[in-house]
């Protein structure tokens, strides 16, 4: 998902202390899909309540946000809306990649093959409008607020970020910095350990940030330059030019100076149109955005929070009680103030 | 053009009260002297700094820009002794700076400086004036990094007053107005700080030598002192944290 460039930045390592009183945009859908995709039992089955719905989302809402609150940072989730036209055939190939992995895992199941069946599992994972709506409901209860952006959320958190409104736009996927947004924090989990996609193994993982203006100044392109390299590399509204990743594709930019001129210098098949070109620069330097939201943290009304997850998602009590706790510590939370 | 002669130690000094807060900076050059200004990634902070050409043994330059990378400087720095003298020289072909530690001659990249920002000071109403002695305010904040990561400064007519909480324990350093070099104000001033930044901002300053402070209520503090040899002046703003219930 997003763009494939993470090779080319400088990351820098943080930990959440270096995050404190810092207000952090957390692109919803990309950290709701997260969760749905890991979350699961051993052998891919995601967490379901008595009803059989999944509730692998709540489980991670709950956690990850209680992980920041008590780590102190205060985080906002900015969820996507209607999604460009340019991305529906992304989004069509996604959907048929999904069901197929959904019938390799139920056959890998059959075979009694679990590794593979988690593998397939964790590819099948959807984040439906239901699982949307609940998700917003528990932030509610939680007294975390969140943005409906117009386009994209990573949109939303780059252009608050931009703003001054929050220090970072939190998301695993590089689009953010494509849209703009000065500092992107990665990895923001309090756990340190990670399995590493289809093995029985883990790496150790960090928070990090990157910063864009350093990155762009050290790769030497411009942010209308970083959009059309990513434009030849391939992004969630475009196919890539077969053969260019990111090394090739930063060549080719600071060698044309523009994707126009680069692809007329490779030749291939479906290249892009100058009109998508233009309109996806479009996507990407001039997203459509939303002044309307507060930034409130008003702190959590457990009862609710109780309610939605003990009563009609079958949590344990003893489980959601600890976790709560953290929350408390939001009212007493402080404001760090900016100097503009 | 740019070239000068300096002391491993007042080099040292630009390097120390600048590299905490940014990492790549603006350093703006004239026939009289270099100055920068520059905010913190995240706004909170912004150092402001001037240094006579007079702190130098040797200066020679016509106004321009230098983009500079103060880790990297730093950590070139690391090679020098005290008492060692620095040779800096711009050269222009490629843009590098040259610096001479004895006979050690290291060619460091510059950073370009389109589009870095001009920071602009921004206009405070800060009542409280406080001038004290660095060593009584270290041991102050010195005392409070141990148990808090936030602390409170007050100046009322009498007292400056430093005080930090945690869940424990606390801290508190009441200086009354005959044990401050000055002190100076119209109301009584409190504003919460974050020790992390506050303490980046006064370690430089050592000894006897003094710092101004100047206060408001929430409000940004301002903290001034001279660094090389009182050729150099230092202006820090640090935005305050505050209490939201």
């Amino acid at each position: 998902m997003g763009v494939d460039i993470g090779d080319l930045f400088k990351q820098e390592k943080i930990s959440f202390k270096d995050l404190h009183d810092r207000i952090i945009v957390i692109d919803a859908y990309n950290v709701i899909h997260q969760f749905l995709s890991s979350i699961r039992q051993r052998d891919g089955t995601p967490l379901k309540n008595s009803k059989g719905e999944i509730t692998s989302h709540l489980t991670g809402l709950l956690h990850r946000t209680g992980n920041m609150v008590e780590a102190r940072i205060r985080p906002v989730y900015a969820f996507d809306g209607k999604p460009h036209l340019l991305k529906a055939k992304t989004l069509e190939e996604r959907k048929k990649r999904k069901e197929l992995a959904e019938k390799e895992w139920k056959e890998a199941l059959e075979a009694g093959d679990i590794k593979k069946a988690r593998t397939k599992a964790q590819q099948t994972s959807r984040v439906t409008n239901e699982i949307i709506q609940q998700s917003k409901q528990l932030l509610d209860a939680l007294g975390i607020p969140y943005i409906q952006s117009p386009s994209e959320g990573e949109a939303q958190a780059s252009y608050m970020v931009k703003k001054g409104d929050a220090y970072a736009a939190g998301s695993q996927d590089f689009d953010c910095l494509l849209v703009g947004s000065p500092i992107l924090v990665r990895n923001l989990t309090a756990s340190t350990r990670r399995k590493l996609p289809g093995k029985e193994a883990y790496t150790k993982i960090n928070p990090h940030q990157i910063r864009l203006k350093s990155n762009l100044k050290l790769l030497g392109i411009t942010q209308k330059q970083l959009v059309d390299m990513a434009i030849l590399i391939g992004t969630d509204f475009n196919d890539g030019i077969k053969g260019i990743g990111p090394k090739k594709g930063l060549n080719l930019i600071k060698k044309n100076g523009n994707v126009e001129n680069a692809l007329a210098t490779v030749g291939g098949e479906k290249l892009p149109s100058f009109d998508e070109i233009k309109e996806i620069r479009k996507i990407f330097l001039e997203p459509n955005i939303t002044d309307d939201y507060s930034l409130d943290w008003p702190g959590s009304d457990n009862e609710k929070v109780i309610k939605i997850l003990c009563d009609n998602h079958q949590f344990t009590l003893e489980r959601v009680e600890p976790i709560l706790e953290k929350f408390s510590n939001i009212k007493q939370m402080m404001k760090q103030k900016t100097l503009f | 053009m740019f070239n000068a002669k300096v002391k491993s130690e007042v080099l040292k000094g630009i390097i120390d009260v600048t590299s905490p807060l940014v990492n790549e900076v603006k350093l703006n050059i004239t026939p009289k002297g270099i100055s920068l200004r520059a905010v913190d990634p995240a706004h909170v902070a912004m150092v402001d700094l001037e240094v006579n050409s007079k702190a130098f043994e040797e200066f020679n330059a016509t106004e321009m820009e230098l983009g500079i990378d103060m880790d990297k400087l730093g950590s070139i720095m690391r090679l020098s002794s005290s008492g060692d003298m620095i040779t800096l020289d711009y050269d222009e072909e490629s843009n590098r700076l040259i610096v001479k530690i004895g006979n050690l001659i290291r060619k460091m990249g510059l950073i370009d400086t389109a589009g870095m920002p001009d920071p602009k000071m921004p206009n405070l109403n800060l009542p409280g004036k406080v001038i004290l002695k660095a060593s009584e305010l270290n041991q102050g904040v010195r005392a409070s990094e141990a148990v808090s990561d936030h602390l409170a400064l007050t100046v009322d007519k009498n007292n400056f007053e430093l005080f930090a909480e945690g869940d424990t324990d606390t801290v508190n350093l009441k200086l009354p107005k005959d044990l401050l070099v000055e002190l100076n104000t119209s109301s009584k001033c409190k504003s919460l700080f974050s020790i992390d930044y506050f303490s980046n901002m006064i370690k430089p300053v050592r000894g006897d030598d003094p710092i101004t402070i100047m206060i408001g209520n929430d409000n940004p503090i301002k903290v001034e002192f001279d660094i090389a040899e009182k050729k150099g002046h230092v202006t820090y703003l640090l935005a305050p944290r505050i209490e939201s219930e």
